[in-house]
């Protein structure tokens, strides 16, 4: 549906709806009036009632046509998202090689030191420091 | 390193750090919360058959659960493009955050682990500096990426977002309507009944239908704000982001003597922590 038929569909539910507002303003008024019985007038809103419903299922269907119609515009705004999340990633990454340059410093000082229980201590967090990577 | 070197990377990174006074699109990026009315009505949209279901006779029965039929396939989708925008602005505050491109403490570490080494043969005071001086230079360099990136959203996202809000927009006026027409019958039902129920023996009747009414209007009459606030919170978040797209590539002076302030500093900063490399 083109927008321009979203905005007719709601025109026509707004003039559904004014004809069901009018009726119902004669109506009370013939109530007040004593004109009608219990049984007609119930007829009448009655009529007035399924007016009302038909209003609400043009509204309806307009909605379903701003869902439909901001599906490409919900698309691009995840790809968006997700070049952002990417950005912060890539400095999340950054972090954690410069995290791994520090563990490579340790492990190399304690080959120096030559303490093998540091050495194997070292090891695992450089392992560990890649796999995050 | 030389200090010609390090001057001309800070030079070219104040150049490419372009405009965005981040501190503006975090606050932006926080009233998010503004939206959270629309997701209140469109929960009490799809509820609508249940509370005017006891009103309705007939016809006009068959056709308002036709209408919940409808409704309730919708819910989900309207749902979601709520969460797309919360989405897009929590991403934005968090690209726009004042931690996230932080690599201080990393270098921290870093020079911490060199230190506890003094067989390197690197005295602490030299650690310290060439750590200062790499916190200088890599906070200027990813100040400057984090700038960049979030110009590159707010440009990119801006139309779409529009769109969407607009969308919205035109959701919360048929919710609206809708509520309207649901007034209409619910307190149009006892305008008509009301008035037939006058002899003696239908007191009590009158009496609960008239106390009833009193506390449905309340109730729609609450309902009303609450479609004014979603309306209202709407506008402000698609003016918000026009704004920010508005001066997006605008530097302030107060921001410009800011910027000429910090970077001052740290090359004063930066001068102390060569000698002390030097000394």
């Amino acid at each position: 549906m083109a927008l321009a038929t979203q905005q007719q569909v709601e025109e026509l539910a707004d003039k559904i709806t004014e004809c069901a507002d009018s009726i119902h303003a004669r109506l009370i008024q013939a109530i007040k009036r004593k004109e009608i019985d219990q049984s007609a007038a119930q007829s009448i809103f009655q009529d007035e009632a399924i007016l009302r419903q038909r209003a609400n299922s043009l509204y309806l269907d307009a909605t379903n046509c701003v869902v439909e119609g901001l599906a490409e515009s919900q698309e691009e705004m995840l790809g968006l998202i997700d070049t952002a999340k990417e950005k912060i990633k890539t400095i999340s990454k950054i972090a954690g090689l410069i995290d791994l340059i520090a563990d490579l410093l340790v492990l190399a000082a304690t080959a120096y030191a030559a303490k093998p229980g540091s050495i194997l201590a070292a090891l695992k967090e450089v392992k560990e420091d890649m796999v995050a990577l | 390193m030389h200090a010609m070197r390090i001057a001309r990377v800070l030079l070219l990174t104040f150049a490419l750090a372009g405009c965005a006074n981040l501190k503006e699109v975090r606050d932006y990026a926080g009233e998010a919360a503004k939206l959270s009315a629309y997701t209140e009505l469109t929960t009490r949209f799809r509820d609508t058959y249940e509370r005017e279901q006891p009103y309705l006779f007939g016809e006009a029965e068959r056709l308002a659960q036709e209408n919940d039929k409808k409704r309730k396939a919708a819910y989900a989708d309207l749902l979601k493009i709520h969460q797309r925008v919360s989405l897009y602005m929590q991403t934005l505050a968090r690209l726009a955050g004042e931690d996230t491109f932080d690599l201080t403490p990393e270098i921290g570490s870093l020079a911490s682990g060199i230190k506890a080494y003094p067989d390197l043969g690197i005295e602490a005071k030299q650690v310290d500096a060439v750590a200062n001086i790499a916190k200088v230079i890599t906070k200027w360099i990813t100040s400057s990426y984090q700038e960049h990136a979030v110009r590159s959203m707010i440009k990119e996202g801006d139309a779409d977002l529009q769109a969407t809000l607009e969308g919205m927009t035109a959701l919360v006026r048929y919710y609206k309507k809708t509520n309207d027409n649901e007034r209409k019958t619910v307190l149009g039902f006892f305008e008509v009944e009301i008035p037939y129920a006058d002899a003696p023996k239908d007191r009590l009747l009158a009496t609960l239908a008239r106390a009833h009414v009193q506390a449905k209007t309340a109730e729609y009459k609450n309902a009303q704000l609450k479609y004014a606030a979603a309306e209202q919170g709407i506008k402000s978040i698609a003016e918000g982001h026009k704004r920010l797209l508005e001066n997006i590539d605008k530097l302030s002076h107060a921001e410009v003597k800011s910027m000429i302030g910090k970077f001052a500093k740290d090359i004063k900063a930066m001068r102390e922590n060569l000698q002390a490399v030097h000394g």
